[in-house]
């Protein structure tokens, strides 16, 4: 009876724990680089919200002060909405700290992935299974 | 009483043992028995409406020799190149069908695929940064494919179905794709005619869609997104023979099946089986892409990158 109790829970276990993969549009090792994260404090000059990506364009002052310009890619449109993400989310002149993972060109390019807004607010610009607001884990999701 | 008891659990048990199973679509046939859709003015079964096809279920039984990795095109084989989490999906709203996969035939939810085809795939994935001809149709953002554009990816998961006097329209989210199927018995096109997504023709069978589809090109891939793991990039021969079914069995559900043969590519045909559902609200979102936007060239510069980096380490 025991073992008739637990393998379906085992079964239900191995499904959960499957998952359905990552679904990015495009291959995440191809362009950037998860060994090379990267946390950059700016101020929003646009956010394009476009398809397959969004991206949000921020100017990034540096230690000497000049200003540098960063562009950091999101997820889809459509994901980003039901996450909770609107058109006003981060309207230009908004300063934001973004995490993310460079590109691996060198170029300033990043992945996204948590956002904060000047209130301490935070948003998940890229992946899912984070714990941000709004964010479900992700079944067998990779941390 | 004791022995009832057990009884009980062991049948219960059972129960989600038979529901685990790759067997049936997610909703009871039984459903389709007592609900009749409402007709359009042509009289074809109303299936109008949008639907969406989030889902937790995964598109094959996992096997120990799966390669997740590879099939998302990670490149240096650490497994964090893959992106952190399940990068960029939308996860929101997924449903977990009571199948434990989408593939429901052949009954072990593995995809028949001939070993040279497999070969192939791992090539391509694995040098997508060397040559634009290595990406899939989907990346490239010039089509997902027939049935591909209807396999959950996680994202731009929107479907909107037209019907018009003869005819069944289907706008897919995903890479704008419009589907005309025409429902009026016509034959289908020449054999001379080879398309990306195949010629497609329809007819109604009591209150199911019946599609067949046939004239592939051999450009495309039976799959294209990373949730379809092992299918993705999956090459598709002019031999690419598909069926699909769609049955309206309640006022939020269509059961969505297809059967796909491609003796070139498969050692045997193999069946997905999954549910739609109906989503009033959903909007779907332009999707105005060419060739990646910037993730074609942001991948080819990022190989060069990498070409650079090699050459000067040889140097040295």
């Amino acid at each position: 009876m025991r073992t008739l109790l637990l393998l379906p829970a085992a079964m239900l276990a191995m499904v959960v724990a499957a998952g359905v993969p990552l679904a990015a549009h495009h291959s995440f090792a191809a362009e950037f680089d998860g060994g090379k994260p990267v946390t950059l404090r700016g101020t929003v000059t646009m956010m394009e919200w476009t398809n397959p990506h969004a991206w949000l364009h921020i100017d990034v002052k540096g230690p000497d002060g000049k200003v540098v310009s960063w562009m950091i890619e999101g997820g889809a449109p459509n994901a980003l909405l039901r996450r909770g993400w609107n058109r006003t989310s981060v309207a230009p002149g908004t300063a934001v700290v973004v995490q993310g993972y460079r590109a691996r060109d060198g170029s300033n390019r990043a992945s996204g992935g948590d956002l904060t807004l000047p209130d301490g607010k935070k948003l998940f610009i890229g992946s899912t299974g984070t714990g941000a607001p709004g964010d479900r884990p992700e079944p067998g999701g990779k941390k | 009483m004791l022995l009832a008891l057990a009884a009980g659990i062991a049948a219960s048990a059972l129960a989600v043992l038979v529901a685990q199973q790759p067997s049936a679509p997610a909703t009871a046939a039984g459903a389709a028995a007592n609900w009749t859709p409402t007709r359009t003015p042509d009289g074809q079964p109303d299936i109008q409406g949008t639907w969406t096809n989030y889902t937790s279920t995964p598109f094959e039984v996992p096997d120990k020799s799966d390669t997740p990795d590879v099939y998302a095109g990670d490149l240096d084989g650490t497994g964090r190149g893959t992106g952190p989490s399940s990068f960029l999906t939308d996860t929101s709203g997924r449903q977990l069908t009571k199948a434990r996969s989408l593939v429901v035939d052949p009954p072990s939810g593995r995809v028949p695929i001939m070993p040279w085809a497999e070969e192939r795939r791992n090539y391509k994935l694995a040098h997508i940064q060397d040559d634009w001809v290595n990406f899939t149709p989907w990346e490239r953002c010039i089509t997902r494919g027939v049935p591909g554009g209807i396999f959950p990816a996680g994202y731009g998961s929107g479907y909107q179905i037209l019907q018009g006097p003869g005819y069944v329209a289907i706008v897919y989210e995903m890479i704008h794709e419009a589907r005309i199927i025409p429902v009026d018995g016509r034959p289908h096109l020449g054999a001379s005619f080879r398309l990306w997504n195949g010629d497609s023709r329809g007819r109604w069978d009591g209150n199911t869609l019946v599609v067949d589809i046939t004239r592939y090109n051999d450009k495309g891939s039976v799959a294209t997104n990373v949730a379809t793991q092992r299918v993705r990039s999956i090459p598709q021969s002019e031999a690419l023979h598909v069926v699909e079914r769609f049955t309206r069995v309640d006022e939020n559900t269509i059961n969505y099946d297809v059967a796909i043969e491609d003796p070139k590519v498969f050692t045997a045909p193999w069946k997905v089986a999954m549910p739609l559902h109906r989503e009033p609200d959903y909007q779907l979102f332009e999707y105005a892409c060419h060739e990646g936007n910037r993730a074609v060239p942001n991948t080819l510069s990022g190989g060069r990158a990498r070409d650079r980096a090699a050459r000067a380490a040889g140097s040295r």
